[in-house]
């Protein structure tokens, strides 16, 4: 059963990095993309370091010649600590996909973002 | 449990900080002169590869020159009940990298009153490093005689990157002033470029990652020839303080070294023990960054081979961006005591028994 929790108005997302919030005691990263927002526990799963205070930016796509495609711009974040790099929308880890964080749905009413939790 | 952290970087918003602290000459090319850098950048001549997204974690974001200690001890020092922390400077290390001996001399001695002035006051858990330019070993010397006095300074630290390996009798002065004042030597990982031209055995690696983990090729220089060219059998009571360089490479070095000193011990006559054991006995080893295997059961059998729960010594390597965590650090559980606070005792001598009884 998941309850619905207030996170903060949607005008304190900011563009290119996370709000920070905690609800029901844990610490959230409240992120705004093209297609909406986005939630992840603030815990990064490699030694757990504030994962969503890290810089929000892309990546470079994996090819097989020596090219670099910079990819998925404002999708990813980087751990704040060592770097590792997230895909916002699935909190997957790019490099295992079987490491993650928590990602939590999230709801708009008005100008209220709700994390489901 | 009573704690150390051997790699703490104080850091500046900008090399001015410096500014009051040098005359006449230097303070005007510091002043004025060239700079690889940004404005407020630190002279130096630069490695040829950077992190891409730069060293620093990234919840780590001073803006005046008072959050650099305000943002350390939130995120750091009382975050994780560390009890001494070493300040191992950041950018001053990187003095040995110009050519001009006489200028990255007065930039140390600039840096160490800095240090001894603005940080130690600080904090009751700070203790210092000073730093020099091996480039010339009498005016380091000279530096460690002059600044090694202070009772708060703990250690003489170097870059790893040098323009020879460290054992070599050119460095010898500096050895003798270690001894003289009781101090360790201590080599970060850096340094790379400018006269120290040969960053990486074959030359210069491409990536940033790739570079880094590799680091340990020059420490194995430095420890290999600081035990043949006989600095212990001279120099008794020295400690050498190896940081940032990796640690699970030593047994195979060690083992390397002890075979070949059978065959051939004929060589340096002046040895009178097997570089293993005067590894054990000088040699200290910071643990940050420590390697991270899948199986650390792979890691453990490297320590111990070390004699890691006497030679290794807890680094975070705060704030830069491969950080290690008090409480993440994989180390046999019977030896946490010893590498988290009880080994720097033994190395880092002005700090006070005391201390670590009061925590225990
Ligand atoms: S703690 Fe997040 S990458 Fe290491």
């Amino acid at each position: 059963m998941t309850t619905k929790h207030f996170a903060c108005k949607a005008d304190e997302v900011p563009q290119d990095m996370a709000k920070i919030v905690t609800v029901s005691n844990m610490p959230i990263g409240v992120f705004r993309l093209e297609d909406g927002f986005h939630a992840l526990l603030n815990i990064c799963p490699h030694k757990g370091a504030a994962l969503c205070e890290g810089p929000v930016c892309g990546t470079t796509k994996q090819t097989g010649a020596t090219e670099f495609v910079y990819d998925r711009a404002g999708e990813i974040v980087r751990c704040a600590w060592h770097g590792w790099e997230f895909d916002i929308r699935s909190g997957e880890f790019l490099v295992d996909p079987a490491v993650k964080t928590r990602r939590f749905d999230i709801s708009v009413e008005g100008g209220d973002l709700y994390v489901h939790i | 449990m009573f704690i150390v952290d051997c790699d703490c970087h104080n850091y500046w918003c900008s090399a001015t900080v410096l500014e009051p602290y040098m005359e006449g000459l230097f303070k005007d090319m510091f002043i004025r002169g060239e700079r690889t850098g940004p404005r407020g950048a630190f002279p130096h001549g630069h490695r040829p590869w950077f992190h891409p997204e730069g060293f620093a974690r990234h919840d780590v974001n001073p803006v005046e020159e008072g959050d650099n200690y305000l943002i350390m001890k939130e995120k750091h020092l009382d975050k994780y009940n560390i009890d001494v922390a070493i300040l191992t400077g950041d950018e001053p290390i990187e003095a040995s990298t110009l050519a001009n001996p006489y200028y990255a001399n007065a930039l140390c001695k600039a840096y160490n009153d800095y240090m001894i002035d603005y940080w130690l006051p600080k904090d009751d858990r700070f203790w210092g490093s000073i730093v020099v330019a091996p480039q010339d070993p009498h005016l380091a010397a000279a530096e460690i005689r002059r600044a090694g006095g202070h009772p708060r300074v703990v250690q003489v630290l170097v870059s790893h990157g040098a323009s020879r390996p460290y054992g070599d009798p050119f460095y010898h002065p500096i050895y003798e002033a270690c001894a003289e004042m009781g101090l360790p030597f201590a080599m970060h990982l850096g340094g790379q470029g400018g006269i120290n031209s040969t960053p990486i055995g074959a030359g210069p690696s491409t990536f940033f990652w790739e570079t880094h983990a590799i680091l340990p090729q020059t420490a194995m220089t430095h420890m290999a020839s600081l035990i043949a060219n006989g600095v212990f059998e001279k120099w008794p009571s020295l400690k050498v303080v190896v940081i940032e360089c990796g640690v699970a490479w030593v047994p195979s070095v060690l083992w390397r070294l002890d075979a070949n000193y059978k065959a051939l011990r004929k060589e340096t006559p002046w040895l009178k023990r097997l570089p293993s054991e005067y590894f054990k006995d000088h040699f200290r080893f910071s643990t940050q960054p420590l390697e991270q295997p899948e199986n650390i059961q792979h890691l453990w059998a490297a320590l111990e081979a070390m004699d890691g729960e006497n030679t290794l010594m807890f680094a975070s390597d705060y704030p830069h961006w491969d950080y290690d965590d008090v409480n993440k650090l994989h180390v046999p559980p019977a030896w946490r005591e010893k590498i988290f606070g009880l080994n720097a005792l033994d190395v880092y001598t002005r700090l006070p028994r005391a201390a670590a009884q009061a925590a225990e």
